[in-house]
This record gives structure tokens, C-alpha cells and sequence, in this order.
């Protein structure tokens, strides 16, 4: 083992599934103990590399050396064992087991577990990073931020000196994000290296000591960060200037849809939502910014009609919603994007034909007297497909066959397409590339400024400054107005205080 | 939809190899054993009687279970609602008094008994399993020994016909029996029979054409997602399971009308397990419940025909039991290689 | 009173195994509605083989078939892919074709004689100690933390680097052990006789026993035991009118299908079941 070797050089990688290349001839080089950003757009292959350094996927071809030896993992198993750590995007954490049970999973020291033992050496990692945790508590209480922690810990336990954090603040408020990077900044001055995964700008620019770009699956080149700025950085990643969205400001019409005191219980039986007050006027776009899991779920389906009200009153146009079943809300105008388009929106081996009906199969002229209708339903199945260029093998084709990114396009396309009165969206862009992102929000725009009305979940807040008219924040359960759309001012909001 | 034909095609060939192996366990010679099983499956008018007899209720509980599946159940409880519709239809058909001329009326309202009681035989798993979410697979399976226990009481008491010995009920006359679409000879066809075809025939169009049919097929496979579309899943989730257990009990009623004459202990030789495999071997095509319902029909005619030889029951169940795993399993390969 | 003790435990025993070894599949992520014919083959074997070769033999034989059908289970179900609630049920039917089979083919041999198996006692024992160890063993080994990890979200599991489907094969041998223990006991409480069909359900009052008990083993052995104790006072009250009314045979042999199914519906425990089950 050479100390002067990089912790991690990539060379050549390319990835092809079928007749997409996810991954084209990369180089990816990391020096030991620093913070090196991996940065790119969605979809351009950041996590597809670091799946092929971790051993989750086997690159078509390309060289791999961590600390200065040849490596091939075959599983992520053998990643750990040679000292990388992964955090992904999604928390690898089980609910039902304990803060210890989850910090040792994988990596117990033995058949029988002490706890005492285990819970020694827990606090003593714990205290090396500055966190606290309960571990006895079942891990299905922790915030996001604290998961994140967690996952740290576990690559503490794993003794891992590489660690890949695979989009870390996606969840994070923004004090949250800046604990986190002092902790990574702890982890690198101990002699760890971390590869930062991300699509932020400002995070690499403060944060990494050099970043690589890729841009569509191609390596756009890797550089210190000291000599980039915002903007140099944001074209490498984009290509071209980021198109500017010119606001056209909405000449305010009648409130359309009107929510009064709206409360509802969550999972466990807490109050998820509380005193939801506002009122979305013809025209508008609003935006709901908030850090994941301060109740814009369970609004969200308390909109849709899928959890019940508790308390408060909703009204549409002037009627009474309040406890429609979802059908009757459909009937009545509105329309919903749900956030888990597998769980909520498609049924996966159905072909887009069915597919395109759903939500709609009650509806003249989907169905008439109880009948499918197969004139009408080809006809709307096109109109949904053209409508965001959905790229598709055909109409009897399953909707699982197409890419995520088509799937989406789709589900919005259903969407819009039956011009809705108040158009509800939860992430609605997820996993889109940015033309793709400005292109729906256009229409959105469009379908709300003919006398519509929308409401737009995101968990990006950039992206709701920059597409929404005005933003609302969404908070411990809690509907609040910043009053503004400053960044800074809304995200003091998101976390509570200054 | 060259799929599902394929794959039947292949599951008949493994339904001969198992029949193979099924001879290898008997100690006559090999051609002695084939012909007793062809013959006594489709060799003579008299052999296609029996399979078609044994087809009848296979395809009709096969319906009856397939419109559960679709709807995402799964209606073990079928052997239960079979028997209970049997009973309480027989007792209908015995004591619903009538001049003569009035039989088909009078066995047209023993189907209602049966279709009626089987559905109310399937209520307590529906209910429980639409607003309880409790796993209908064990409750209807308590419902079956519950429905096997009553009604051995009751043919063994209130029912049983006091001039028997055994417990069963008295006969039908014969004019309170459903009459053959087919009869030449040796080879009757039960009009039993067409009305499970009907059935089959029915069922499909009302999946593929009807908006019920679609929100059912939709509540099968994604409910999140039936609810927010706008279907009440736990009312389509208990029209599913009743609807099933009707189907089950009207099959019970048509089994005695068409076959049987009357019920006694021991009525169901486990149809209701047998038309499980009918259900998944069909897969998302009613139409194929005709088919399945044959191969099934064909199997187990044909392990009666073998009892004669000594083989045990117990091999033709095993087989049934394999050739579901098959199906299934041929059925993950299919749809891993289309992925 | 005491005979409605003792009759209580024996009844118990055999759904306390079926029961422990549904736990086992099932927080593992196994839906296991094949504990039934599991039981079914295991006696059949273990009388006819033991009452041919001893009862060694024939206590090894039941185990091995046991095992065997809980492997083609793990088969269909993991490697195939087959639903749980199908693969159980036509594991079901193999075995009880199976039993079926082996019983006809080997008449004489059953009515000659039967197989001396170790007293009861040592079966019951065997029971509440299972209980205790299985109970310690899920809390306190890195095998036991494993395995309810896989149970609860396999994803999770095999991104923290385990192997979801390798701990659902070694905890389905488990299971094939526990259940053909509650068969062989069957046997051995019927004086090492087998008669066709001799579960008679109780691997489906287990896995209701298991559900009721909320999947924890300690719950469970107490479902269990109120189970039998409702088969207990059957055979107490066999015959007999029943707080003054005449009772008819079949009520007590329906009597344990009715509470469980009663107990169902009011859907005690439901809500903890393992979140992995069924999933890959």
C-alpha cells in the first residue's frame, strides 16, 4: 500500500444497460483525506458510478484501484471489508430495531452480541463525532438528520476510511446540512476521505477540496474547487447557461381552493398536521417548501382524500369537501401527482392504455353507463403520451417497460391532460432532467394562469423559487407564510428560528 | 397472446410426465397401466362422461376462486361455500313444495339458496378481511372445517333421510335434476357444464369491458393506487369475496342438481383445493379457466380410473400440488425474462 | 381438574411447536401456511417408518421429510419467486398426497404394529423449553438480530450487507425441524399410531396462534395454551350435556375453528406483523 496513492482511482468506466450508456470512458481520482464532490445533474450517473465502486453493479469496462491496489468488488460486503462505506440515498435503517441493533447490523462482533459491549463501543464512536443517541430506542423515531448520523456511526463501526455519502442533504435542513459537513470535516481531519455526491453547487463550492463533473454519463473533467465559481461550475454541469424562467406575475382571480384549520393524524397516531390554513386563488402557482417528514405527506393525501380529516374544513369553488372520497374529488376538479408514482399512480405490468384511464375510468367519455369506451380511452391514451413526448415501444406495451424519467412524464401528462380545476403535485419532477423540470412546470403555469389553481410539494426548494409564484412552508405540521421568496429568510423558516 | 397458450402447452406435457412417474409406482406392466388411464379418462363415451363430470365443478369453483384472485384474495373457502350451498340447496330443492311442471322453477330457486348461502359463508372472511386487513387465507380455511362440521351434523340429524342408514339426505326425484345439453348413448354432457362455460365466457367480458371489471382488476393489483383513483377498495374487496363464495355455493347447488341428487358426509372430495390450481392456471385470462378446468378434470379422472391399480389418491393430489408450483414458477421465469 | 391440566398441555404441545415454527419462517419474511402438511408428514413417516425400522428411524425419517417440504417451500418461494399463499398450498396438497400415498402403500405395516416413541413428557418439555431458548435466541445472538432484521425489510437488510434469501433457508430448516416435532408428537399421543388426516388443522390453529400472539413467541406459547384449553374442556364435556343443554359431537370439533375465527376478526395483534413478509 503506497501512502502516497490516491484512496480511490477510477479509469475508463463505462456502463451500458442495453442501448443506454449510463456510464462512458470515466476517470474519477480521489486523494486521500479530503472531500472530493462527485457532481452532476440527475440522472447524469453520479449514483451509477458509485454503485460501481461499491461493488452494487459490475462496470462493462474500466480499471478500479482503491489505495493504491487493483480492486474488483463483487458485492458490497467485500466494499466493506476493504474499507469503503456507502451512505445512500435511502437509509438503510429498519424502523423496528433499536439505535444499536441498526448500528451493528451487518457488522456484529460476534454470534452472541453483549449489549454491554456493543453499547461501549457505540459511545465511544458516538463521542469521537460530537452526536448522542438513546440506544435503546427503536430507530423508527429519528429525524432524517439524525438518521443521517447514524448512518455515519455505522461507517465508524465498519472502521471504513472511504466513505461515499450519496446525496447527504437531500433531506437535510439547511442547519442540519452544516452539522453535517462539520462532521465530515471531523471525518477528514481523523484521515478518512469522503466522496460527496450531489447536485448542489454551493455545497461543492464550500465545502469539497475538488470535484468532478459528469454530464450525461461522460466525464466533464475533475478541478480544484478554489478555482471555480457558481457559475463556472453550474455550466460544466449543465452545458449551457441555466435557462432563465421570466415571471409572468398572475393577475389574482377568485380563491379556488380554500383549506380552514385542517388537522390530521399521522402513522402512529400523532398529529401529523395541524390548523392547515390557505387559500389558493385562480392563477397562481403556490410552492410547499419544508424539509422531508413535517407533515406534507399527510396533507397531501388529506387533499387527495386518501386520510381522513380530523378537524377543519376544505372547499372547492365554494363546495364543501371536507370528507369527499377521492371520487367525488376527482369528480369535482382535482387532480393529484402522487410522490411514489409505483406505489400511487401506475399498476406496472398494466400497457399505457389502462394506465392512461386511471383516475378517469369513471368519467364520460372514458366510460359510458358502465362501459369502457375503446374509441375515446385510444384517444386520451395519445393525448397523455404526446403531451410530455413520453418515449414508448407502443400502446400495449407495460408501463414498466419504460424508464422512470418516461413514467413520470407520463403519470404528469394524465394529469394535466384532463385540465383539472386545482392541479396537486408531490415531487412532481423527481428524477427529471432540467428541461424536462422547466418544461412541466411551463404547462403548469399555463394550465393555472387560464383560471386554474396549483399547489406544488417539493423537497427542492430551488426549484420552487424558481417555478412557483408564491411558497408556503410546511413545518412540524404547521402551514406557515414567509411573506417572501428570499431563500435565506424561508430557509430559517424550514428549521425554526434564526 | 401467444403466452399463456405456450405455457399451457408446456404444463400439459409436465401433467404427462407426471403421469409417467405416477406409473412407474404401480406394479403392472407399463402399457397395461396407459391404456387403463386413457381409456378411463377419454377412450370410451363413457370415459368422457366422467372427466366431463369431473370437469363441471372444477370449472365453475375455478371461476369462482379466479374473481377472488383478480380482485387480490384468495378464496380458500370455497370447499366450504361448495358444501354449505350444497346442503342448504338440496333442502330447498327437497322441501320447497310444488306441483309437477314447477321443476325448473323450483331448482332455479335451489341455485338462489346455494349462490345466497355460499356468499353468506364467505361474509365473515370478507368482512374481516376488507376492514380488519386479516389474512382471509386462514379464516375461510376455519370456515371450511366449521361448514364440514355443520353440515355433518345436520345430514347425520335434521336432514338426514329417515329411510337411509347412511347419513344423507333422500334423493331428488328425477325430474328435480337438471337435464343434459348433450345426451347420445354413453356420453352425456350436464348442462352443469355449459353454464360453467357461460360463466367463464361472462366473467371475461365483464373484467375487460366493464368499469367494475377494471376498478376489480385494479384493486387486485394495486390498491394504493385503486384508492386514489377513486375506488373504494374494501367495498370492491367484499363484492370480490361474496361474489366468489356465491359462485362457490351455486356450484354446490348445480353439483347436486346436475350429479349428485343429494348430500351427504363427505360430499366434497376437496374440489376446493383443485380449483385453486383451475384459478391460477387460468392466470389473468377467464377464457383459460375452460381449459385448466379439463387438465384438472382430465388428472383426476384419471387417477380414479387408476385406484383400480392400487394407486393411492394421494398421488394424483400430490401431482395437482406440483404442477401448481410448476405454473407458477414457469410463470416468474416468464415474466423475469420480459423484464 | 388436574386431568384438564395435563389435557391442556398435551393438547398445546404440538400447536406450541407448529407455532415456533411458523415464527421462525415468518420473521423471516416467509408467509407459512404450509405448517399443516408439514405436521401431516412428519407423523405419517415417523409411524410407519418407526414401526418398520425403530423409533430412532422413524423420528428421523418424520424430521427429514419435514425439513424436505419446508425446503421446497424455500425453493418456490425465494429461488422462483412462487407467491407464499400459493407455494404453501400446494405444498400442503404434496404432503397430504404424499401421506396419503405412503399410508395405502404401507397398510400392513401400520396395522401390525406401532412405533414406541420417547413419553410424552419429554416432547412437552421439549415444547416450553423451545419457547425460552428461541425467545433468548432472537434477542441476544447476532443470528437471532439477523434474521428479524431480513423479516422486517429486506432491502434494508441486504444494503446493510446481508443475505435475505441464504438466513430464509436456514430459518426454513427451523421450521421443518419444530413442525415435524409437533407432528412425531401426534404419534406419540396416540400410542405411535397414525391415522389419515391426523392434524386435522392444528397447523393452521398454530399459525392463527402465532398471528394472535402477535409474532413473539412468549404471546404465542399463551394462545396456545387457550387453544388447548378449549380442546381440553371438549373432551371433558364429550358426551355430556353442557350447562344443562345436549350438545352435539360436532360442536367440539368445531369449537377450536370457531374461536380462532372469532379471535380473528377481532383482529388482536394484527398490527405487528413483520414488515418484510412476503417481500423480497
Amino acid at each position: 500500500m503506497n501512502a502516497a496513492s490516491p484512496a480511490v482511482e477510477m479509469r475508463g468506466i463505462t456502463k451500458r444497460y442495453g442501448a443506454f450508456t449510463a456510464l462512458e470512458s470515466v476517470d474519477l481520482v480521489v486523494e486521500r483525506g479530503t472531500i472530493h464532490a462527485v457532481v452532476g445533474e440527475n440522472g447524469a450517473g453520479k449514483t451509477t458510478l458509485m454503485k460501481a465502486l461499491f461493488g452494487s453493479i459490475r462496470p462493462d469496462e474500466g480499471t478500479i484501484a482503491v489505495e493504491g491496489e487493483a480492486r474488483t468488488f463483487r458485492s458490497s460486503k467485500e466494499a466493506l471489508a476493504a474499507g469503503l462505506g456507502m451512505v445512500s440515498q435511502h437509509y438503510a435503517i429498519i424502523p423496528e430495531l433499536s439505535n444499536l441493533q441498526n448500528l451493528m447490523l451487518g457488522a456484529e462482533a460476534g454470534p452472541l452480541i453483549s449489549q454491554k459491549a456493543a453499547e461501549t463501543r457505540a459511545n465511544a464512536i458516538m463521542h469521537t463525532m460530537g452526536f448522542a443517541f438513546d440506544w435503546a430506542k427503536p430507530s423508527g423515531g429519528l429525524s432524517p438528520g439524525d438518521a443521517q448520523k447514524l448512518e455515519i456511526l455505522k461507517l465508524l463501526w465498519r472502521n471504513a476510511r472511504i466513505m461515499i455519502l450519496d446525496e447527504p442533504t437531500a433531506m437535510l435542513s439547511p442547519a442540519d446540512s452544516d452539522m453535517l459537513f462539520s462532521s465530515l470535516r471531523r471525518l477528514v481531519d481523523g484521515g478518512a476521505t469522503v466522496i460527496l455526491v450531489t447536485h448542489r453547487v454551493a455545497e461543492v463550492l464550500d465545502h469539497a477540496r475538488s470535484v468532478t463533473v459528469l454530464r450525461a454519463g461522460k466525464g466533464m473533467g475533475t478541478f480544484p474547487t478554489a478555482e471555480l465559481t457558481p457559475s463556472s461550475l453550474a455550466e460544466l454541469i449543465i452545458g449551457e447557461s441555466p435557462p432563465r424562467f421570466t415571471a409572468d406575475p398572475p393577475t389574482p382571480g377568485p380563491v379556488r381552493l380554500s383549506a380552514q384549520g385542517l388537522s390530521t393524524k399521522g402513522e402512529r397516531g400523532n398529529f401529523a398536521c395541524r390548523n392547515v390554513t390557505f387559500h389558493l386563488a385562480a392563477g397562481e402557482v403556490v410552492g410547499v417548501a419544508g424539509v422531508d417528514g413535517n407533515g406534507q405527506r399527510e396533507l397531501f393525501e388529506m387533499l387527495m382524500g386518501t386520510r381522513r380529516t380530523e378537524s377543519g374544513q376544505l372547499s372547492l369553488d365554494g363546495e364543501k369537501i371536507t370528507n369527499a372520497s377521492p371520487r367525488a374529488r376527482l369528480a369535482a376538479g382535482l387532480a393529484c401527482v402522487p410522490e411514489d408514482r409505483h406505489a400511487e399512480a401506475v399498476v406496472e405490468g398494466w400497457n399505457l392504455s389502462d394506465n392512461a384511464i386511471l383516475s378517469r375510468q369513471r368519467f364520460d367519455p372514458i366510460s359510458q353507463k358502465g362501459t369502457l369506451q375503446s374509441g375515446p380511452i385510444a384517444e386520451w391514451t395519445k393525448r397523455v403520451i404526446s403531451a410530455f413526448d413520453v418515449r414508448n415501444p407502443g400502446v400495449k406495451s407495460a408501463i414498466g417497460s419504460l424508464s422512470g424519467g418516461n413514467q413520470q412524464r407520463f403519470v404528469v401528462g394524465r394529469v394535466l391532460g384532463s385540465d383539472p380545476k386545482v392541479i396537486l403535485a408531490f415531487q412532481p419532477t423527481r428524477g427529471l432532467d432540467l428541461k424536462a423540470t422547466g418544461r412541466i412546470y411551463e404547462r403548469i403555469r399555463q394550465q393555472c394562469r387560464a383560471g386554474n389553481t396549483g399547489l406544488v410539494v417539493s423537497f427542492d426548494l430551488e426549484e420552487l423559487i424558481q417555478h412557483c409564484d408564491r411558497i408556503l412552508v410546511m413545518r412540524d405540521g404547521e402551514l406557515l407564510d414567509p411573506g417572501t421568496m428570499d431563500r435565506a429568510v424561508i430557509g430559517r423558516l424550514m428549521v425554526g428560528g434564526a | 397472446m401467444k403466452h399463456p397458450y405456450f405455457r399451457l402447452a408446456l404444463l400439459v406435457l409436465a401433467a404427462i410426465v407426471a403421469v409417467a412417474l405416477l406409473f412407474t409406482t404401480v406394479d403392472r406392466p407399463l402399457p397395461e397401466v396407459w391404456e387403463g388411464f386413457v381409456r378411463g379418462t377419454t377412450g370410451t363415451p363413457i370415459a368422457w362422461t366422467g372427466t366431463l363430470r369431473e370437469t363441471t365443478p372444477l370449472l365453475l369453483l375455478g371461476a369462482g376462486v379466479f374473481i377472488a384472485l383478480r380482485a387480490g384474495l384468495f378464496n380458500i373457502g370455497i370447499e366450504g361455500q361448495f358444501i354449505v350451498g350444497a346442503a342448504c340447496s338440496t333442502w330447498v330443492a327437497l322441501n320447497v313444495p310444488g306441483p309437477p311442471g314447477t321443476e325448473p322453477v323450483r331448482m332455479l330457486l335451489a341455485m338462489l339458496a346455494g349462490g345466497v348461502s355460499g356468499a353468506l359463508w364467505a361474509l365473515p372472511a370478507a368482512w374481516i378481511k376488507a376492514y380488519r386487513n386479516g389474512h382471509e387465507v386462514i379464516s375461510t380455511i376455519m370456515l371450511n372445517s366449521i361448514a364440514i362440521a355443520l353440515t355433518d351434523f345436520l345430514v347425520a340429524g335434521p336432514l338426514k333421510d329417515p329411510k337411509g342408514a347412511s347419513p344423507s339426505t333422500a334423493r331428488l326425484s328425477e325430474a328435480m335434476r337438471l337435464p343434459f345439453a348433450f345426451s347420445q348413448g354413453n356420453l352425456q354432457v350436464s348442462s352443469g357444464l355449459l353454464l360453467g362455460i357461460a360463466l367463464a365466457v361472462a366473467m371475461y367480458l365483464w373484467l375487460r369491458f366493464r368499469v367494475a371489471g377494471y376498478e376489480l382488476r385494479l384493486t387486485g393489483e394495486n390498491p394504493t393506487a385503486a384508492r386514489a383513483a377513486g375506488v373504494s377498495v374494501a367495498r370492491v374487496t367484499m363484492a370480490a369475496m361474496v361474489a366468489s363464495g356465491a359462485i362457490g355455493g351455486a356450484a354446490g347447488a348445480i353439483h347436486v342438481l346436475a350429479f349428485e341428487g343429494r348430500f351427504y358426509q363427505g360430499f366434497s372430495p376437496g374440489y376446493g383445493f383443485d380449483a385453486l390450481g383451475v384459478a391460477l392456471l387460468a392466470a389473468g385470462n377467464s377464457l383459460l379457466l375452460i381449459p385448466a378446468g379439463f387438465l384438472f378434470g382430465f388428472l383426476t379422472k384419471g387417477g380414479a380410473s387408476l385406484q383400480v391399480f392400487g394407486v393411492p389418491k394421494g398421488i394424483t393430489t400430490i401431482m395437482l400440488g406440483l404442477i401448481i408450483l410448476v405454473a407458477a414458477a414457469i410463470r416468474y421465469r416468464r415474466e423475469s425474462n420480459d423484464a | 381438574m388436574l386431568s384438564f391440566a395435563t389435557n391442556t398441555l398435551s393438547f398445546a404441545t404440538p400447536l406450541i411447536f407448529a407455532a415456533l415454527a411458523g415464527y421462525l419462517s415468518e420473521r423471516s419474511g416467509v408467509i407459512n401456511i404450509a405448517l399443516e402438511g408439514k405436521m401431516l408428514l412428519a407423523a405419517c413417516l415417523a409411524a410407519i417408518v418407526g414401526a418398520a425400522l425403530g423409533p430412532v428411524a422413524g423420528i428421523a425419517a418424520g424430521l427429514a421429510a419435514a425439513v424436505g417440504l419446508s425446503m421446497l417451500h424455500a425453493i418456490a418461494t425465494q429461488t422462483y419467486r412462487v407467491d407464499h399463499v400459493v407455494s404453501g398450498m400446494a405444498v400442503n396438497a404434496i404432503a397430504a398426497g404424499a401421506a396419503n400415498f405412503v399410508l395405502l402403500q404401507n397398510r400392513d405395516t401400520a396395522l401390525a404394529k406401532a412405533v414406541q416413541l420417547p413419553p410424552l413428557g419429554v416432547f412437552q418439555v421439549l415444547a416450553l423449553l423451545s419457547v425460552v431458548v428461541i425467545a433468548l435466541w432472537v434477542a441476544n445472538t447476532r443470528a437471532g438480530l439477523r434474521l428479524v432484521a431480513v423479516g422486517n425489510d429486506p432491502f434494508k437488510a441486504r444494503l446493510a450487507g446481508l443475505q435475505p434469501v441464504h438466513i430464509r433457508f436456514a430459518a426454513l430448516v427451523g421450521t421443518g425441524l419444530l413442525a415435524g416435532l409437533g407432528g412425531i408428537y401426534l404419534v406419540a399421543n396416540s400410542a405411535g399410531n397414525y391415522t389419515d388426516n391426523m392434524t386435522a388443522g392444528r397447523g393452521y390453529i398454530a399459525l392463527a396462534a402465532l398471528i394472535l400472539g402477535g409474532w413473539r413467541p412468549v404471546a404465542s406459547l399463551v394462545v396456545c395454551l387457550v387453544f388447548a384449553a378449549f380442546a381440553a374442556l371438549s373432551v371433558q364435556f364429550q358426551g355430556q350435556p353442557f350447562l344443562g343443554l345436549a350438545v352435539p359431537g360436532e360442536f367440539w370439533t368445531a369449537l377450536p375453528y370457531v374461536v380462532t375465527l372469532i379471535a380473528l376478526a377481532l383482529a388482536m395483534g394484527r398490527t405487528r406483523a413483520p414488515g418484510g413478509l412476503g417481500r423480497f
